[in-house]
């Protein structure tokens, strides 16, 4: 997309954003979350990565994703939108005319282990269908059962049903490119969820007063927040330089480089918005704020796909890319 | 810091530099240190031979004895140089963004080229003994005589003065105004009359940090750089790159020091603790990271982003990636901690400076709250 393209684009999913954004853990209802997703699917981001080459680069795809982060919203743009349609692109064949796919992993949120694992389907608001990613590249299809609990109460988990049947296969580079991609969309919306709360509590702490003056003022709190500023920009370069990288370098380098980014916010997204919550202080603790819709949200996102020990393990050895 | 899809480079054009630049290499072996050859003294002749094959100042105007290429192809041969085990990249890339910002154009001429052919050694002369990271406090004065400056006072910190030609200074031009227009900077030459270097041994036996005692030092008016009063937002300018760790040259020491760490993970894949295995995993995050934000950085500089007090950021990453990786270290050599003077154990003590040298990391913190953060003010000064 040129630039001015993509302004739009985003502006678009940004008043979107500021219309469905939940004000409290109250709000997250099935009946808003329907009419939520409908709405998202009218904007017809989902055609972003059908089309070979795709409309969007996977650049824009990861700042699409840092804006969904960024306001609690309890729609399913990542799984539905962002990560099926670029598998089923992938996999190379069309999305079956009236499903709406999403994607399956393990019952522990990580990359799907050999099959037959239980699997959930994650990210299902408006999903009918999940498509499974096997360790030896081959992609299934599995039917929704009912609504999974979920700690993060902006995402919807549906289990899957037990049959699957085969959609496809993902060559070797085409099943690092998956691995790639899915890493740094998830990273990038914990990108936006830490960026957007931590800015939230240097709005507040601009604002409220304790021994009369504001507690921004006070250093050990700018501290805190510089520190927590820190974090949130490592993330951020972390995770845009891996959207570059698959964009324009080999799959094996885009995904060490996806790789490193998860693990960054994995450990800095939590750290962030820890800051954050101290800074709100005890308003933070209460079921009202939003605070903890995004501690939910970032706590749960640094254990989906990969984790930090599975990933520093990884990283821990060198590897033939240079 | 932006926020719309940021152009890292053709990379196609950065890999034709990396395998010149590789081929160059090849044909150049590294020259070795001598048996009690000074680490500076070393470190020049590699500037030269790097100079030599046109491997400095790649993103400085070819008019000023540069390429004139990109930062992100500066990035590129850093990066290769980390790679391979070479040495350091010349650490002249804030001093040369520096003198491109602010001094006069004959100036520019004259300097730049001899900087970059590593002809003559610059070193830097903001820090005093009663003025650290708190330049406002500073006290060496430059008095205005007619054409010329006379310059009293004391600088301290100025690293390896002794082996400089020339030392970028900043003075005080005025007692009475504010710091932030009351400051001038100079070419000094360190030959100059009045002029005393006297190094300091450091904590890792180095001799790396000097005093610099400035009796009476005339100065004509042609080394001042820039107008009277730029001192301020020259050092604000010179610390924001140096605060960048690609262009201090940090980042090919550290890529070094992690690709060893990773050998040894396979090396000693038996007998390594899983949780040692994991902190070099996390030392390899911290440094991709810093390389990843260095190279964020440098696009968005190319887009027309001044390095600007988000800068501090960048510092306290570089020391979050430094002080890590040198604890590491440790903790996978051990037998450099009881054998003593072994080279890892001095980098190790030097990496416990980051977070004082250029601002320390609580100045950095304070420069993010009011400057990029906007927080109130707490009153005092």
């Amino acid at each position: 997309m040129e630039t001015e393209e993509f302004v739009l684009v985003r502006d678009l999913l940004r008043s979107f954003a500021t219309r469905f954004r939940v004000g409290s853990a109250d709000d997250v209802k099935p009946s808003l979350g329907a009419a939520a997703q409908e709405a998202l699917g009218e904007l017809g981001l989902a055609e972003l990565r059908r089309s070979t080459p795709p409309a969007a680069t996977v650049q824009e795809c990861a700042l699409l994703a840092e804006e969904h982060g960024s306001l609690p919203l309890a729609t399913s743009l990542l799984g539905t939108a962002l990560l099926a349609p670029e598998l089923l692109r992938l996999v190379g064949v069309p999305a079956a005319p009236g499903r709406t796919p999403t994607i399956a992993l393990a019952r522990d949120l990580r990359f799907p282990a050999a099959s037959p694992s239980p699997l959930v389907a994650w990210d299902s608001e408006g999903a009918d269908e999940a498509l499974c990613v096997l360790p030896d590249g081959t992609v299934t299809a599995v039917g929704l059962g009912p609504a999974a609990p979920s700690v993060d109460l902006l995402r919807t988990i549906r289990t899957a049903l037990p049959s699957q049947h085969v959609v496809g296969r993902l060559d070797p580079a085409g099943h690092l490119r998956w691995q790639a991609y899915a890493l740094i969309v998830v990273a990038s919306e914990l990108v936006g969820a830490a960026r957007s709360f931590v800015a939230q509590s240097v709005g507040y702490a601009r604002e409220r007063a304790q021994y009369g003056r504001p507690v921004g003022s006070f250093q050990a709190v700018q501290h805190l927040l510089a520190d927590a500023t820190v974090l949130v920009e490592a993330c951020t370069s972390a995770s845009r330089y891996a959207a570059w990288s698959l964009d324009h370098e080999s799959p094996q380098r885009a995904l060490a480089a996806a790789r490193v980014a998860k693990a960054e916010v994995n450990r800095s997204a939590v750290e962030a918005v820890y800051a954050g919550m101290q800074v709100f202080g005890g308003i933070a603790q209460t079921w009202e704020h939003i605070a903890h819709l995004y501690l939910r949200k970032v706590r749960v996102g640094a254990t989906v796909l990969a984790t930090t020990a599975d990933l520093l393990t990884v990283l821990a050895e060198p590897e033939a890319t240079r | 810091m932006t926020d719309t899809p940021l152009d890292f480079g053709d990379p196609a054009d950065l890999n034709r530099l990396r395998t010149e630049f590789r081929t160059w290499l090849a044909e150049h072996p590294f020259p070795e240190r001598h048996l009690d050859e000074p680490v500076p003294v070393f470190l020049h002749r590699w500037h030269r031979l790097l100079h030599s094959g046109g491997w400095v100042g790649l993103d400085v105007p070819e008019r000023y004895g540069g390429r004139g290429l990109t930062a992100l192809h500066q990035v590129a041969v850093s990066d290769e140089l980390g790679a391979c085990g070479a040495p350091g990249v010349p650490r002249i890339g804030y001093l040369a963004h520096a003198l491109l910002e602010f001094a006069s154009e004959d100036q520019r001429l004259r300097m730049l080229p001899r900087m970059l052919a590593g002809d003559e050694v610059w070193c830097q002369g903001f820090s005093e003994p009663g003025a650290g990271s708190d330049l406002a406090g500073m006290s060496t004065f430059a008095e205005r005589r007619d054409d010329h400056y006379v310059v009293r006072g004391q600088k301290l910190w100025t690293s390896y003065a002794q082996y400089s030609d020339l030392c970028l200074l900043l003075a005080r031009t005025d007692r009475e105004g504010s710091p932030h227009r009351s400051i001038t900077a100079f070419a000094l030459p360190l030959d100059r009359a009045g002029v005393t270097v006297r190094p300091l041994r450091a904590a890792n036996g180095d001799d790396e940090f000097c005093e610099l005692f400035l009796d009476d030092v005339r100065l004509e008016e042609s080394e001042r750089v820039g107008s009277e009063g730029d001192g301020w937002p020259l050092a604000m300018t010179t610390v924001s790159y140096e605060r960048n760790a690609l262009d201090t040259g940090h980042l090919s020491k550290y890529g070094l020091l992690v690709e060893r760490l990773r050998s040894t993970v396979r090396e000693r894949a038996d007998t390594l603790p899983d949780g040692l295995r994991s902190e070099i995993g996390q030392c390899q995050v911290d440094y991709e990271v810093l390389v990843a934000h260095a190279r964020r950085r440098t696009a968005e500089r190319l887009s027309g982003q001044p390095a600007g007090p988000e800068s501090s950021v960048d510092k306290l990453l570089m020391t979050r990636a430094e002080q890590r990786l040198y604890e590491t270290a440790l903790k996978v050599f051990p037998e450099q901690l009881a054998e003593d003077g072994g080279e890892l154990f001095g980098e190790y003590l030097y990496s416990r400076a980051a977070s004082v040298y250029g601002g320390t990391s609580q100045i950095q913190r304070n420069l993010i709250a009011k400057r990029v953060l906007h927080l109130p003010s707490s009153g005092r000064p």
